[in-house]
């Protein structure tokens, strides 16, 4: 039977991206988002989930746990972003980005772990940014959510090496996505010059350092963090 | 579900955790076995597996309960030192719903 994927915030961006690229690699896929997904695919199943509904995200695993029953690989996708000076950014909005980009990837591997050890090559993989290593001004609450999804990945690592899983990270700069709307041409071009390779990453790019990721060969692979274009 | 209905799953989880484990890493079957101290077998990732192992076992009877929660761990005894305080500990749980 081909893997099982679990993918979070496929309805648009990356996660959508990511979740037709396994599926064209034979994957079952399974993703989820607040809203309806428009990916129609026999091996794809898509959830409406809240992903920071703690009670709905049992719901969900509990689902898994019947149909199909297991889960190889954990994408830890979804992400919000808050672009506002610190002395400007409403608490609210804090604990909203906290919530959504680290709170909802700790739920989620939390439950996924008991499926995940049951597989041959389980897999959590978890989305940084370049704005954790650039540390940059006006995205302090976004990038210290990331800082934390960091921190939990190189201690998942640990945890879970147990049980043959390994946890790792992916962190973009910028990429055409809905995160990156609000956020002035200038900056963008400010913020590639800053990195190794001046370019802005692509889907594609991201899926590439997955698919290492995921590879059988890659079991000794854990505890990374791997940013697009050289940061740090 | 009454109390020697839970015991007989942790045990079960027992002797399911046992049969991943080496000779000299088997956890005392019985259920008056103490889990944790003494001569138990068992490290931090056996039991995160054996109480992994229970809740799964739980859910499969309809039964949703999360063993590693704040209240587990703030006890002055753990819960989970020996078969007969995890099966009180779980049964209290359910009762308390």
């Amino acid at each position: 039977m081909s893997a099982v994927m679990l993918i979070t915030g496929t309805s648009r961006g990356i996660g959508r991206f990511l979740a037709n690229h396994y599926l064209e690699r034979d994957m079952f896929v399974i993703g989820c988002s607040r809203g309806p997904s428009d990916i129609a695919h026999e091996r794809y199943r898509h959830f409406e989930v809240d992903v920071t509904d703690e009670k709905a995200i049992d719901g969900l695993f509990r689902d898994i746990r019947k149909e199909p029953g297991r889960l190889d690989i954990l994408i830890n996708n979804v992400g919000i972003a808050s672009m506002n000076p610190i002395a400007l950014t409403p608490v609210s909005s804090a604990r909203k980005v906290m919530d959504t980009n680290f709170i909802a990837p700790f739920m989620f591997s939390q439950r996924a772990i008991r499926l995940l050890r049951k597989s041959k090559h389980p897999r959590i993989i978890n989305i940084s940014s370049i704005a954790v290593p650039f540390r940059l001004e006006g995205e302090a609450v976004y990038a210290a959510s990331k800082s934390a999804v960091e921190t939990f990945t190189r201690i998942l690592a640990k945890e879970v090496s147990g049980f043959g899983i390994t946890c790792n990270a992916v962190g973009p700069g910028p990429i055409r996505t809905a995160l990156i709307r609000g956020v002035g041409e200038e900056k963008i071009k400010a913020l590639v010059a800053r990195q190794s390779i001046k370019e802005m990453a692509t889907f594609e790019d991201v899926a590439n350092v997955m698919d290492f990721f995921i590879r059988p060969e890659s079991r000794m692979v854990t505890g990374q963090v791997v940013y697009l274009g050289g940061a740090g | 579900m009454d109390k020697p209905s839970i015991k007989k799953i942790i045990v079960d989880s027992i002797k399911n955790l046992n049969l991943s484990r080496g000779p000299d890493e088997q956890i005392d079957e019985s259920p008056d076995a103490r889990l944790l101290g003494g001569e138990s077998n068992l490290d931090s990732l056996g039991l995160v597996t054996l109480l992994i192992d229970i809740e799964d076992n739980l859910a499969d009877h309809e039964c949703q309960v999360s063993l590693m929660d704040e209240k587990a761990m703030s006890r002055n005894r753990s819960p989970f030192r020996s078969v007969e305080s995890l099966a009180q500990y779980i049964a209290d749980f359910i009762e308390s719903r």
